[in-house]
């Protein structure tokens, strides 16, 4: 420039400099704190959701937040965990001789204003049937026949009685007829149908839920406003007056879970939807701002054997490692107190399903005393040692090659674990499992490896000793107990990952998932899990108590549930403060 | 007329190696224990389903009629599609691949650029504190761990001091107000560069002052300094226009390289930092493997590291005649 020298021009760089900085902290604060005026919910996620579409929506973060916009007919009651009517009218009317389900629809909209009516639900169960929606699939392809004599009545006749229909069946989202119909037809003309629709792009979900996508910029924030067709709107549901009283919802993704908490103390977020870690429990119950809530899951995390294969078809052994394992020191030293210790299959929470009339392995010994309880199972099923874990004169010492009732020796075994970067908690156990099966002579390893490569190794190969998995977040309907268990689930990919086959719990099972009076079923159910218990092909370890996090001060009226205060309750009945 | 031939015949070179890296990584991924129907571990997935997946993802198909699917997707520019999105991978390697070469080239070029400023005045002082310091200082913060520091800095500057954002690219509530502009948008990515940036920079500028100082040292030896000294210029000017330009060169080779390697981000500042690049992508589409978008992400790097090689090697040869391989 003319008329500038050089010490002038360095001069006035340094101050477009030190200007932009100054602006870039200026914008900062106050931006945060106009925010923090809106009534906008503000959601920490550790993962983005991978899709709105809500057939392609398996990821957790998917399912969080289309959860919000896709609604079922029925959901579970916060406080007593009963379906209640959601977007049905009453409860369904079940017709024994015609097999058929009998649902009355409420008056409700579409996000695009549209009546929702027994067209879409009926239209919902013929597409997943006609495409074969995985994860859906199962849930409806016993269903006949469907029938909608007025707009607000549908008729669903079964082939079979299926005792799932009401719990699985009827709380699968539904879509709207009209924005899925053209997609439907453009699919069928494409060599892969299903493909093409679970890889189609959803940017507007039209959805009957309290929120609605306003926008989502990918890899940063998506936003999700208030619905103002929501026909909970004003209404009460289980004595409950529905909002939403807040404007939105924003999800801010984050990478650690450091950020994320770090984020909730600063105030940026609201809440940060996933269960705190214990070691960050103590740091946040010292912060005033900082509210945490502890509720119970719907979860079991367990030791699994492979039954297909000695010596772990011997159910001796198998008890005699249930006595060893010391379920209280898992809870009290590896959860750091934030657990349940599991007796059954089914986790206590879910009150009406779970048996507590099931046998109790080592409950309330001690280490010696296990040991000697274990030793004593394995001594009269013809199991010997080298160095028996017991001595003569009833000591405990360590124990040192065991040998088999048929006289060979025990090869060394292993325990797959996830290892300690995925879930620190069942690496753990895996070690500690190890250590204790030690004592008594038996050669266990602990084996971490990547998450991938266990399940491929256990529920593809079947090639395995032992395992440690879990499930985070099993479905209230105790059909699972079923899948995981009966022999026709034990082939490639299938959920009877411990080969598991018991012809008298096969029938057992059968009948429990036809049984439609649910005194009956849970009769059924109470003796699966004493079966399943007596033969231990899985010892269930713990299920971990959730803790949640919620600033202070922002909103209230978060509803605890089974799964947390992450519910479309909370969601439904948050106000501002 | 050799010049030619010699860029002919590294061109035919690098397509060959690239092939053979686009068929390992082919065999690479699905050699690998797990496969993305398995890591779905939700009871509602019956065998069933699973088995319908793999048909639909294609996977049931032979291994050589994959290979020749992947290498039609490759040669068409599709990539085909995203397990876990359901998106062409080629939308979303656009979506994320700006994101990290502002990121990751500028933290190169501000490290660049502070690391020759300081090497040049650690040569000059060489054995003196300012010498030590600088060195000491360089060693220290590239040897430091990366996510350990950047931790530390959100720790302090985010949430301590609260001066800058913990996390993510830009702020939901500049982008959803309907008035902001460009400007305020640019200012807001530019805010939460700051942490992100300064860590990357901590980490970096140290290689560039080292290399800077001892190209530097050696350019000191020159018989041209001497005889600038001879002519009774200034320190200062010799140092800054007769040593620094001459030994600043294989700071630009470096440099260059580097800015070809951005493209690849950093999986961990991504992460940590949550900033939507292809670093974060990568290790999320490895993780679930999600072969198509994990394949497209290595090949791109293999692509552009391959031919910025080739570049470099070419600019060499037309520099310096001596050179032919």
């Amino acid at each position: 420039m003319p008329g500038i020298n050089a010490k002038q021009r360095r001069s006035s760089c340094r101050w477009v400099l030190i200007l932009a900085c100054a602006a870039m902290l200026l914008t900062g604060s106050p931006l945060a704190s106009t925010a923090s005026a809106a009534n906008i919910l503000k959601m920490g996620l550790l993962q983005e959701p991978k899709t709105l579409n809500v057939w392609r929506a398996s990821d957790r973060w998917s399912r969080k937040v289309v959860g919000l916009m896709y609604q079922p007919l029925y959901v579970r009651d916060p406080e007593t965990l009963k379906l209640i009517p959601w977007l049905a009218a009453e409860p369904p009317q079940f017709d024994e001789k015609t097999l058929c389900y009998t649902v009355k629809i409420r008056p409700a909209k579409w996000s695009d204003g549209a009546e929702l009516t027994s067209e879409d639900v009926a239209f919902t169960a013929r597409f997943i049937n006609e495409f074969k929606v995985p994860r859906y699939r199962s849930k409806w392809n016993f269903v006949k026949k469907i029938e909608t004599p007025d707009k607000h009545t549908v008729k669903f006749y079964l082939k079979e009685p299926k005792a799932i229909f009401v719990s699985r069946s009827l709380t699968t989202p539904i879509v709207q007829k009209k924005e899925w119909t053209k997609l439907a037809e453009e699919a069928r003309k494409t060599k892969k149908p299903l493909k093409r629709l679970l890889n189609e792009k959803i940017k507007r979900p039209v959805s009957s839920g309290p929120f609605v996508l306003k926008e989502w910029r990918q890899g940063t924030f998506l936003y999700l406003e208030k619905n103002k067709y929501f026909f909970g709107t004003g209404k009460k549901v289980q004595g409950r007056l529905l909002g939403p009283y807040i404007d939105g919802v924003i999800f801010k993704i984050f990478g650690t879970s450091d950020a994320s908490i770090l984020s909730l103390k600063k105030g940026s977020i609201d809440m940060f939807w996933w269960g705190i870690q214990p070691g960050y429990i103590e740091d946040l119950r010292a912060n005033p701002d900082i509210e945490l809530f502890q509720n119970e899951k719907s979860a079991i995390y367990y030791m699994g054997f492979n039954v297909r294969k000695a010596p772990f078809n011997d159910v001796n052994l198998r008890r005699a490692i249930a006595t060893l394992v010391d379920e209280d020191f898992i809870i009290k030293r590896i959860l750091q107190g934030y657990g349940i210790r599991m007796y059954s299959i089914v986790p206590p929470g879910n009150a009406f399903w779970y048996c507590p009339d099931v046998p109790r392995y080592g409950e309330g010994l001690d280490r010696e005393a296990r040991i000697k309880k274990a030793f004593g199972i394995l001594r009269d099923a013809g199991y010997t040692w080298e160095v028996p874990p017991v001595d003569g004169s009833g000591k405990v010492v360590n124990g040192e090659g065991i040998i088999l009732p048929d006289g060979k020796p025990m090869e060394k075994f292993t325990i797959l674990t996830p290892p300690a970067d995925y879930d620190p908690h069942r690496a753990m156990c895996g070690m500690m499992m190890q250590e204790w099966l030690r004592m008594l002579g038996i050669p266990a390893f602990s084996k971490p490896m990547a998450f991938g490569a266990l399940l491929q190794q256990v529920k593809v190969r079947h090639d395995f000793d032992s395992f440690i998995l879990g499930y985070g977040s099993l479905s209230l309907d105790p059909d699972y107990l079923r899948n995981f268990f009966i022999s026709t689930n034990d082939k490639k990919r299938g959920w009877n990952m411990s080969g598991y086959n018991n012809p008298h719990f096969d029938k057992i099972a059968n009948e429990s998932a036809s049984a439609m009076n649910r005194d009956k079923r849970r009769s059924l159910i109470w003796e699966m899990q004493k079966i399943i218990i007596g033969d231990v092909p899985y010892i269930p370890l713990y299920d971990p108590k959730l803790i949640e996090a919620v600033r202070k001060g922002r909103f209230t009226g978060w509803v605890q549930m089974l799964g947390g205060v992450g519910n479309i309750w909370s969601f439904c009945q948050l106000k501002p403060m | 007329m050799e010049l030619r031939r010699y860029i002919v015949r590294r061109m035919i070179q690098v397509i060959i190696i690239f092939f053979v890296i686009l068929t390992v990584l082919f065999l690479l991924f699905r050699w690998a224990p797990g496969d993305p129907v398995s890591m779905m571990v939700d009871p509602d997935m019956t065998q069933e389903d699973a088995e319908i997946l793999i048909v639909q993802l294609g996977l049931d198909q032979p291994i050589g009629v994959q290979y020749f699917i992947y290498l039609k997707n490759f040669f068409t520019g599709h990539f085909g599609f995203s397990f876990h999105y359901g998106e062409p991978v080629v939308d979303i390697i656009w979506n994320r691949l700006p994101n990290t070469i502002l990121l990751f080239t500028t933290s190169i070029i501000l490290s660049a650029f502070v690391g020759v400023f300081l090497g040049k005045i650690a040569s000059w002082h060489k054995g003196k504190k300012t010498d030590s310091l600088m060195t000491i200082g360089a060693l220290v913060t590239h040897t430091l761990f990366l996510p350990w520091l950047a931790l530390i800095l959100i720790w302090v500057f985010g949430y301590k001091f609260g001066w800058f954002p913990i996390n993510g690219m830009i702020s939901e509530e500049v982008w959803l107000d309907p008035e902001a502009g460009f400007i305020a948008k640019a200012i807001d990515v530019m805010y939460h560069m700051v942490l992100p940036l300064f860590t990357l920079f901590l980490i970096h500028f140290g290689a560039y002052l080292l290399i800077m100082r001892s190209s530097m040292l050696e350019t000191l030896k020159e018989d041209y300094i001497l005889t600038a000294r001879a002519k009774g210029l200034e320190e200062k000017m010799i140092r800054d226009h007769h040593a620094a330009p001459n030994a600043a060169l294989p700071v630009v080779t470096s440099v260059g390289l580097s800015l070809a390697f951005s493209i690849n981000g950093g999986a961990l500042t991504e992460t940590v930092f949550t900033w939507p690049g292809i670093g974060r992508e990568l290790v999320s589409s490895v993780s679930q493997n999600d072969y198509p978008l994990a394949l497209a992400c290595f090949l791109m790097i293999a692509g552009v590291v391959l031919v910025s090689n080739l570049v470099v090697d070419v600019l060499y040869a037309y520099l310096d005649p001596r050179i032919r391989y």
